[in-house]
């Protein structure tokens, strides 16, 4: 039986992640900055209901809606992830799918979803030593298709990894920067996608709005060459880039430790 | 063309000029790659060291089992170590689980890549002794087939061959050669596949069923499809025993040998390697029995494989720092 402080740590951390994308929300504004920019606001709406959701899943202390409403929501959010990556497949190819802005969310929003779905009562999986972690987990139960589970886990393992290395090392200001892309693609790329789409433009939404692995990078450039007109203080702050990498990290590990110890 | 440079294109070629550069300075090149992987695996078990069975009695039985058939200068301190684990059960999985997630989290930290791989080798010796028996090595128990020598120093193997440091004034062949310089790099390579090979022949395994038998036992707990292929490989091998464990042996000589062959023979016999750390991961280990809640990690399969991406032959690995130091990088990147 896991030590239910152990799940309490995980809980708080993800309230910690919660209330930091609460505050990027507050202080980016994107409710006034027209439907547009208002979409760019996707990941940290995303960060905040998932790590809302976890926090509860984590500690029933801190549940705040039923299972079948948040299945709703992670199936809303896949499913619009999806047609992000979708989008952005079509401006880079199979690179938005491998290391695009919207890959690992759609990942993220795919583990949840799967997580509410497949989660069963403790008693009809348990087995020896795991008999008592329904309780410990506070009703989480027990996953259906382990398998599914452990590959969700070794590419949320993966992605965190990968953030980590690139949030600290060379470019970090740069083209690993969510700040950055969330202000300065807007000449380019939500032009571009509104009247480029197919015809060859490079500065694409997903390529442009990196905060993904580096082959992503391809196109920010293209991206950056257009001034951030209008741009507040973003990128620093809370709106600093690694502020939003950092909350990915901490979902993405917690994400992989939920899904492991429910297996 | 370096290793790096070589990357960087692969990267860059089809992006445009102001991509390229980019992309250049962010790719990361082929040794850090496999840090990174090491990272993730490492991060990996610290997840899996916080699943409720770690902290249940069978934790501390797991431990104090591989003392089992080590001598008695090898198997008293595991035994008391498994007294420790049983008495303090929590706090020290606990302390555990969180030392092998900031290893994963040190690495793939490149400010902090240096500290958290030499960490890492002192913490898996440790583990190696006191918590799987040394591999079970000195046991007439160990099989290449169920995770011989030891996954944990595996770990060890890589973090000294994936140290971030070059030696001066020489192409290194294949990225493990980058730190210890390539006679070394092979000799262990050699020493690490003999040594399997050896695993293989010794009488416990070559019996007519130990490896149906080995094999037959990983279906339990597992999921019906994992269960049914370990009972379908199992059947193959009945009664094989002896004839399995040869072929095995030759096999793994041939890899044992393959790092001294030319390039394009080498790459064969590296995916021969790797060809065979699958097999031994799926059908040997069940992907380290985690899919029953009670693997500590992804045993050995995985990290035979990631060495024989290291000792990939290279058209030429750059060993030159300032060609493999992207700028911004922190010291522990200076020269990986």
């Amino acid at each position: 039986m896991i030590p239910s402080w152990i799940l309490d740590i995980f809980a708080a951390i993800m309230l910690v992640v919660a209330a930091v994308s609460a505050a990027r929300l507050v202080a980016a504004r994107p409710w006034q900055r027209g439907a547009r920019r208002a979409a760019l606001a996707d990941i940290d709406v995303a960060h905040l209901l998932m790590a809302i959701a976890m926090a509860g899943t984590l500690a029933s202390g801190l549940r705040t809606l039923p299972d079948g409403a948040w299945e709703v929501v992670f199936g809303v959010m896949t499913a619009w992830f999806a047609y992000r990556v979708a989008r952005d497949a079509q401006v880079s190819g199979v690179r938005a799918l491998a290391g695009g802005h919207c890959a690992p969310h759609l990942l993220h929003a795919g583990a949840m979803l799967y997580m509410f779905v497949a989660v069963s009562a403790p008693a009809a999986h348990g087995s020896g030593g795991m008999g008592g972690m329904g309780g410990g987990l506070s009703g989480m139960g027990t996953l259906e298709l382990p398998f599914l589970a452990l590959l969700f886990a070794l590419a949320l393992v993966g992605y965190s990894i990968w953030d980590l290395d690139q949030l600290s090392g060379p470019g970090t200001s740069g083209h690993y920067s969510l700040a950055t892309a969330r202000v300065a693609p807007t000449g380019a790329v939500l032009a571009g996608v509104g009247a480029t789409a197919g015809s060859g433009a490079t500065a694409g939404l997903g390529a442009a709005v990196v905060s993904g692995p580096a082959p992503v990078a391809a196109g920010l450039a293209e991206a950056r060459q257009v001034p951030p007109a209008s741009a507040p203080a973003d990128g620093t702050g809370v709106l600093a880039p690694w502020v939003a990498t950092g909350c990915r990290i901490a979902m993405g590990v917690t994400m992989a430790f939920m899904l492991l110890i429910m297996i | 063309m370096s290793e790096i440079a070589s990357a960087g294109v692969r990267t860059a070629w089809r992006s445009k000029p102001g991509a390229r550069a980019e992309a250049a300075r962010g790719a990361p090149d082929a040794r850090r790659l496999l840090q990174l992987t090491l990272a993730g695996i490492w991060l990996l078990d610290g997840v899996l060291q916080y699943q409720a069975f770690m902290f249940s009695k069978g934790f501390s039985d797991m431990i104090s089992g591989t003392a089992s058939g080590n001598p008695r200068a090898v198997a008293s301190p595991i035994t008391w170590n498994a007294s420790l684990v049983q008495h303090h059960l929590v706090l020290l999985n606990t302390i555990f689980a969180t030392i092998q997630l900031l290893l994963g989290i040190g690495i793939a930290w490149r400010p902090t890549v240096r500290v958290a791989l030499a960490a890492s080798i002192a913490w898996a010796l440790g583990v190696w002794w006191f918590g799987e028996g040394l591999g079970m090595v000195l046991t007439s128990a160990a099989s290449p087939v169920n995770g011989a020598p030891g996954a944990v120093i595996l770990y060890a193997l890589l973090a000294v061959l994936l140290w971030p440091a070059d030696r001066p004034g020489r192409l290194a062949p294949f990225t493990a050669a980058r730190a210890v310089g390539a006679p070394v790099a092979r000799a262990l390579w050699l020493v690490l596949w003999l040594s399997l090979a050896w695993f293989a022949l010794l009488p416990g395994n070559r019996a007519p069923q130990a490896l149906h038998d080995m094999i037959a036992g990983m279906g339990d707990g597992e999921p019906g499809w994992l269960a049914a292929l370990d009972r379908g490989a199992a059947s193959l091998v009945a009664h094989q025993g002896l004839a399995a464990s040869v072929v095995l042996a030759i096999a793994l000589v041939i890899v044992a040998a393959g790092v001294y062959l030319p390039a394009p023979a080498a790459r064969g016999t590296l995916v021969l390697a790797i060809v065979i750390a699958a097999v031994i991961w799926v059908f040997g280990e069940a992907f380290g029995v985690i899919m029953t809640g009670g693997g500590t990690d992804p045993n050995s399969g995985p990290l035979l494989a990631l060495l024989a991406l290291a000792y990939w032959p290279a058209r030429a690995v750059a060993t030159a720092p300032s060609r493999t130091a992207p700028a911004g990088a922190g010291e522990g990147m200076a020269a990986s």
